[in-house]
């Protein structure tokens, strides 16, 4: 696979070069006792977690937006929990190990979404939304329309994400911990549906932050140990590295290692736009009380993140300097055991022994639950709240309904997954993770930024631009060279990009404006009448949802 | 509600703080968006270009990190920084100004 196809994604949390692990697959492990018993822990913390939620959860509001009572530190650290998971450390150590310096460009580009959220945003999520993203464009558009759109993007940007999730968790599972591939896959299934269908957001939100401490209490101790190991001398372990690697200085500069700049930017932008719109990420700023804690989530999860992207810095260097050379890491011809994805976990075992091995091994299967939980809870969102209450029901289901629909959307999630992650074993998938950005960079973010900063946006121009984007993407990808050209077998792509963000994003944001002004309806007008209603709400929170009463 | 909108919309000073908080927080997109492309650009696009060349050169004679190394780092750190810029403006100047609107916009009311 070349590198444009494996850096992407998986720099935002996201699975791919998990499901690269896929091709390269690991000798079999025996059992890892310490591995497994550490997960155990974060088990029972879990579902102590989650049986203690279960009894707060009662109403719509408890189920899908943890009642509104999350405070900005909790909320700032169960994002960061969504958005960096054990892919990301390793997918990235993976990068710098092969490719050096330009490896780190998925460090600080994807990192550029949050301050974009923050300044741009954040309040007006927060003051315009409810439970799901289409409540926000629900204040002033058709309901029907607007809510079916996006609640089935929705549903495609987290089955298109589950995959990836748990074709990655099956194959890093068996090779970590020493089981079989289908049981990892059960195994993840019965966690999350435990704890979304019983603990709901709260259960959530609190496994998340959990997750999300472990993994940056893991990081931090790699960084820190292998910079002991160097006395302290970022500069010592840099030189090492150099020494080490083929490439010499090389990993230290630029280089041009992106072969198709237009690939490259069209990556990029789709990491930071679609980044700054993804449904189980934006629908946590629903959880906490006010504007004001919205923002606060939003520097927490920044500090936090942009914490995580300097440690790689030097965990992806460490790499090189301390694992590329040790006989113990490399096998017959030489090369990293497992690929250079391995290239964290085996770092972790040489600064901290098997006992750390172990602990990063139970981080990472911990951090894929959580992820994996998170997307369900988003995807049980758009079932029972946008399908099943506003659009079957036109807002009338009570809700002991609603929180019953969540419930039984989440059980069949988690069965799907689990189906899917097993139907999907051992095939390339890693190109599906290009399909949820697609769709968050050229669905969601056009239509969420235009409602919100646009009067002459109505209910048609959205709805024609979203599926625009949406079904050009697909087709994008479907002709594009990883389905046609490998996949299909036709050697090139008919589209010679493997990422069409850049393509749909502009198509989209051009259908949206275009129909928009055209569209010259009584319901157009009403909609850009409402705009300044709607601006006001966005800008003061006045008619804002309130956090739940008990 | 309608009505308290009304008189949010009616008092000159949610224009200003519109227009305050508007043209600060674009100015800090503008910035974190240039750098993004400056740093893309750089890696993927011109590494041979002046803007970028000198990332490949060590910091010190005969070290080892490059200024690539220290602007990406400098870079992140930056951007939290900004980000808590932002959040400690809005918090401060920005919350007080719309509190103020909100209040006065309720009274006016009658709530």
């Amino acid at each position: 696979m070349s590198l444009n196809a494996r850096l992407l994604a998986l720099l935002i949390g996201a699975g791919l070069p998990l499901a690269s692990l896929a091709e390269t697959p690991a000798p079999e492990r025996d059992l890892n006792t310490i591995a497994i018993g550490m997960f155990l822990v974060f088990v029972m913390i879990s579902l102590g977690i989650t049986f203690w939620a279960a009894r707060r959860t009662r109403s719509t509001s408890d189920f899908l937006a943890a009642g509104g009572r999350i405070s900005g530190f909790q909320n700032g650290l169960a994002i960061t929990g969504d958005w960096v998971s054990s892919a990301a450390l390793m997918g990235i150590a993976a990068l710098i190990y092969s490719t050096g310096f330009d490896g780190l460009i998925y460090s600080v580009v994807p990192f550029g979404a949050w301050p974009l959220m923050m300044f741009l945003m954040a309040d007006r999520l927060r003051n315009l939304g409810k439970y799901t993203i289409a409540d926000i464009v629900s204040v002033r558009f058709s309901r029907i329309p607007m809510r079916t759109l996006i609640s089935l993007s929705s549903l495609v940007f987290v089955v298109g994400y589950l995959i990836v999730q748990m074709v990655g968790a099956g194959t890093l599972i068996s090779n970590l911990f020493g089981i079989d591939y289908t049981a990892a896959q059960v195994i993840i299934g019965i966690l999350i549906v435990l704890y979304v269908a019983f603990g709901g957001m709260i259960a959530t939100t609190y496994v998340q932050l959990v997750k999300a401490v472990l993994l940056l209490s893991g990081a931090s101790f790699i960084c820190f140990a292998a910079l002991f190991h160097f006395d302290w001398s970022v500069d010592g372990l840099y030189a090492s590295a150099i020494s080490n690697h083929p490439q010499g200085m090389k990993i230290m500069q630029p280089g041009g290692l992106l072969t198709d700049p237009i690939s490259a930017f069209s990556c990029g932008l789709m990491l930071m736009l679609g980044g700054a719109a993804m449904p189980h990420v934006l629908m946590r700023f629903f959880t906490v009380p006010d504007a004001r804690q919205a923002r606060l989530s939003v520097f927490y999860a920044a500090s936090f993140i942009g914490y995580f992207y300097l440690l790689t810095f030097i965990i992806g260097y460490a790499a090189i300097a301390m694992v590329m050379k040790d006989p113990r890491f490399l096998d017959a011809n030489g090369l990293i055991t497992g690929g250079a994805n391995m290239a964290a976990i085996h770092l972790s075992e040489a600064v901290g022994g098997s006992f750390f091995l172990g602990f990063i091994s139970a981080v990472a299967f911990a951090t894929i639950v959580a992820v994996v939980a998170g997307l369900t809870i988003a995807g049980a969102s758009a079932i029972s709240h946008d399908l099943y209450a506003n659009i079957f029901r036109h807002g009338k289901a009570t809700d002991h309904q609603v929180v019953k629909v969540s419930r039984i959307s989440a059980v069949c999630l988690g069965a799907f997954g689990v189906v899917l992650g097993i139907a999907f074993k051992d095939q390339n998938i890693a190109y599906m993770i290009t399909i949820p950005f697609t769709v968050s960079s050229s669905v969601f973010f056009p239509i969420l930024f235009l409602s919100m900063y646009w009067r002459g946006l109505t209910t048609r121009g959205a709805v024609a631009g979203g599926a625009v984007g949406l079904g050009l993407g697909v087709i994008l990808l479907f002709l594009g060279p990883t389905i046609w050209g490998e996949i299909l077998g036709h050697g090139e792509g008919i589209f010679p990009y493997k990422y069409p963000a850049l393509f749909t994003i502009i198509a989209s944001f051009f259908t949206m404006i275009v129909v928009s002004k055209l569209d010259d309806s009584p319901r157009a007008r009403r909609e850009r009448a409402e705009f300044d209603d709607q601006f006001v709400r966005s800008q003061t929170g006045v008619g804002a949802e309130a956090p739940a009463q008990h | 509600m309608q009505h308290i909108y009304r008189k949010i919309q009616a008092d000159p000073r949610f224009h200003e703080l519109e227009h305050k908080r508007g043209r600060f927080g674009w100015t800090l997109a503008v910035i974190v968006l240039a750098n993004c492309f400056w740093y893309m650009g750089a890696t993927a696009f011109f590494p041979d270009l002046a803007f970028a060349r000198f990332w490949g050169e060590p910091i010190a004679e005969g070290g080892s990190t490059t200024w690539g190394i220290v602007i990406g780092f400098v870079q992140t750190v930056v951007f939290i920084l900004l980000v808590g810029l932002y959040i400690y403006r809005a918090n401060t100047e920005f919350d007080t100004l719309k509190d103020a609107i909100v209040a006065d916009a309720r009274r006016a009311a009658g709530e």
